[in-house]
Formats: C-alpha cells, structure tokens, sequence
C-alpha cells in the first residue's frame, strides 16, 4: 500500500522515540501486520541511529554480563554438553517427485477451487491489515475524523514526580566548518559547561608557508574575535571560550581565514574567509525529563 | 570498537548460536549501548536491567539483522533504545513510589566528543539539523538523546502538545527532504 505521509510522520517519531506508551503499542501492532511499514520505521532508525555516534561509552558493571549470560542459557564453568544425536529429519517428497498412484484428475479442479479461495481469504485478510493500519493511524493522528466509538480516549494521569538530580552530564555543541555542505573541514566542538573547544581538522591542508586562523563573529562584538590558529595538528584543544558569555558562543558564527604562517600579525583578519558554520546543540545535557 | 564489518561477522555467527562470538559483540559494544540507554533512563540499575533484556534479544534475534538494511551497531543500540524508551515511557504512568534510591548515574565519558568518529551519514545528518530552527533543533535532539516525550517537550518548551506534534513532524519531513531521501 502507499503510505500517507501521517503514516511517515508516525514511524518517524516512533524511531525518534516520542510517542507514548499506547501509540507504542499502536505502532507495534501495525509493524506487525505490515511488513512494508516495519521497513519504513526501520529506515528511520537508521537514519536517525547515526546521532549516537555523539553519545559517550560508559561501562556498565560486569554483572551485567553474568546476568545476561544466565539468561540466554549458559555459563563459563558449564561443562560441555553431550547432546545426543539429532534425530534424523523426516524424509521429505520431494515436490517434482512422480505421483505414486494414477492420478485422480477431478482433483485437480476441485483443488484449484480451493486455492482460488485461499486466495481470496489471503486478499481479504491484507484488506483487513490495511484497514487496520489506516485506522489505527487515523487514530494516532486525527481521532476527529473517526466515529465517536473508534476514537482513542483521553486519559489523564497523575503523575508524580521525584527529586533526583544525577551528576549532569554537559551539553555537547559542534558546529561543521565548511565551504558547502558536501565537504566539512573542520569540526568545532564545545563543551557547554566548561567551553573548552576542540577543533579536529578533518579536510583542510594549509598551504605552504599559510596558516588557518578560527574566528568568533557575533553581533554582539564590534569585530571577529581571533580563537587562534587551527589545523597544524588534527586537534586543536582550547579554553579561550571561557571568556565569552553562553548565548555568544551559541549565537556566533565560527569562521575560518587563510592568514599568514602563525595567524594575523595584526589581530584582525587579513585573508579570505574559507570556511565557516554555527554551532548546534549535539548532544544536549542528560537533564531531567519535565514531567506532565 | 571493531569496524562494521567485524561486527557483522559476528553477529552472522551469534545468529548461528556462537557463545564466544556473542562475548566479543558485547564486548566491544556494551559501552555504547549503556552510554545510549543512561541517557535516556538517568538511573543505573534500570540502565543494567534494559542492556540486560537487549543483548538477550540481540542473541535471539541476530539471524534477523539485515547489513543491507542496517548497520549493526545501529540495529543494536536501537533494540536496547526502543526498550528504554519502553522503560521510560511506562514508568511516568505508573506510581514511582516504590522505587530503589536513585544511584549515582555516571558522568559522560572520558572519551571526549571531539575525538569520536564521525561518519559520512553523521555529518550529513548534523548538517540537516543544523538547518531547522534553533528550537526545532534542541526539540529533536532532545526528544532523541534524552528520550523525551512530546509531553515533556511541550512541558519544556512551554507550548501545547499539539503544537509540538506539529513542530516534530514537520522537523522530520525537513531532515527527511534535507537528507534527499
């Protein structure tokens, strides 16, 4: 079947993890029943999965393992089992095989009517698994349109919340340094807590007896602030941030020049801008969930 | 971290019921996977208990990965994301009271992010946020990273859940058209 996009915007945000419990399980219900469906949340996942290339390993205890390894049924101390032989498997008539007995031709007919309604129980069972589908996105997605017994209640819950406040993790802001969007050449990373940047230098070569130098352009300063010069090493890591407030480093567009060997003599740009991007939010800090 | 190659090798060999093969998945992704799963769930013994039941589903469901639709540690840390949220999503709706005190969540890694490897696809697709506004930005990254719901993120952003809703989709759609997809 062709999917609207409401059903593109339901498997999207089932991949992105929004929905509640319910539309879950609606969604759930319909990858069940549709394949095709199943194929379209399953490209979002993908899609979107890239975005935990930013998140940080932490090692869970190794409990953990020996908990899993009891569960799926085995253990390193287990001695080998001795499986007795596999019975063998039963023979199978090969589906060309010669019929046995002469052939009853009447069968024949009276088994091609029977396939023909299996056939059309097969098309009416699809219809009814599109139906669902369509209905349970309706659901989901304009209740209103649905008779009054169809629509999903509304449910009000109470909830209470906790007080617990973990040791947050700090935002994670990155910004792609590029002349177009096909070729970053350098990725500026800042720490939303301690506004270290790093610069990795991904693309861009100096030319010879040439250095690139980073700068911080903001409305809010009368001109491009240098951050120093990039690129000699793979990483550039520094503090100078730290003397900027937060909505000036958020704000800001980063811009990359070609200047001298060493950076401006002058503390101002003196060559042509090469590169440049604004930061985004990567990572946000693992606050609290707002409860409703 | 083993390359994508290595871990679809694996995997083929844990959906053949390979034991040793499974220990080396697990571990050379757990740390991911927990990283994934303790943002989302904020507390440590929930995080173990949902990395738990997702490599238990990983071992039983590794014939049905498919490298041409997937990455393997995409497909794998979206089991054990698709079980926290899970997790998440159904203990704001039923009372929390009797929950075990929360335990110290570590803080992120050592591992800066600056040092991470970024893949084509992970450029292009920061690239397509970096397009949508700044709040449509935090609101998808939020809603990915930290697993909020559109409930919370109307909570956050102060606006009504319908327009949320609204807001959320039509970020997909433009990341989706801006991905030429």
């Amino acid at each position: 079947m062709a999917y609207s996009e409401d059903h593109i915007a339901l498997a999207a945000e089932y991949a992105l993890g929004t929905l509640d419990a319910d539309k879950r399980a609606q969604v759930e219900t319909m990858m069940s029943v549709d394949k095709d469906f199943t194929a379209i949340v399953e490209a979002w996942q993908q899609r979107l999965g890239v975005l935990n290339q930013m998140v940080g390993p932490i090692e869970p205890k190794p409990e953990v393992w020996d908990r899993i390894k009891a569960a799926i049924g085995h253990s390193e101390t287990q001695s080998p089992l001795l499986l007795p032989d596999a019975p063998p498997p039963e023979p199978v008539a090969p589906a060309d095989a010669p019929p046995a007995a002469p052939v009853d031709t009447s069968n024949v007919v009276r088994l091609s009517a029977q396939a023909r309604r299996w056939r059309n129980v097969a098309t009416f069972t699809a219809a009814i698994a599109a139906a669902l589908v369509a209905m349970i996105a309706t659901q989901l997605y304009a209740p209103d349109r649905l008779p009054d017994g169809l629509r999903p209640k509304v449910r009000t819950q109470v909830v209470e919340v906790k007080t617990e406040v973990p040791p947050t993790p700090s935002a994670q802001y990155v910004a792609l340094l590029q002349k177009d969007s096909a070729s970053p050449a350098f990725i500026l990373t800042v720490d939303g807590t301690t506004r270290n940047f790093t610069v990795r230098r991904v693309g861009a070569t100096p030319e010879r007896g040439k250095s690139f130098e980073l700068w911080l352009v903001s409305e809010k300063l009368q001109r491009p602030r240098s951050l120093g010069v990039i690129g000699g090493d793979d990483f550039t890591t520094r503090p100078v941030l730290e003397s900027y407030d937060p909505d000036t480093v958020n704000e800001a567009t980063y811009a990359v020049t070609i200047e001298p060997e060493g950076g401006s003599p002058t503390g101002v740009a003196t060559g042509p801008i090469v590169f440049t991007g604004k930061l985004i939010e990567a990572v946000p800090p693992a606050a609290p969930a707002p409860a409703r | 971290m083993l390359t994508p190659a290595e871990l679809v090798w694996l995997l083929a060999a844990v959906a053949k019921g390979d034991e040793a093969a499974f220990e080396r998945l697990y571990a050379a992704t757990r740390a991911k996977l927990f990283g994934v799963v303790l943002r989302i769930l904020r507390r440590q013994d929930l995080a173990e208990e949902v990395i738990q039941e997702a490599y238990v589903k990983i071992w039983n469901s590794a014939g049905q990965f498919n490298p041409g639709l997937s990455s393997p540690i995409t497909w794998m840390a979206s089991i054990a994301r698709n079980r926290a949220i899970d997790v998440v999503r159904k203990r704001t709706e039923v009372s929390i009271e009797e929950e075990p005190s929360a335990m110290e969540v570590a803080a992120d890694s050592p591992d800066p992010l600056a040092r991470r490897e970024m893949t084509e696809e992970l450029k292009r697709m920061l690239e397509c946020v970096g397009r949508l506004e700044p709040d449509r930005q935090k609101l998808v990254l939020l809603a990915y990273y930290n697993g909020w719901s559109r409930e919370q993120l109307a909570a956050k952003f102060e606006t009504p859940v319908n327009t949320v809703k609204t807001w959320l989709r039509r970020s997909m759609m433009d990341i989706r058209e801006c991905l030429g997809l």
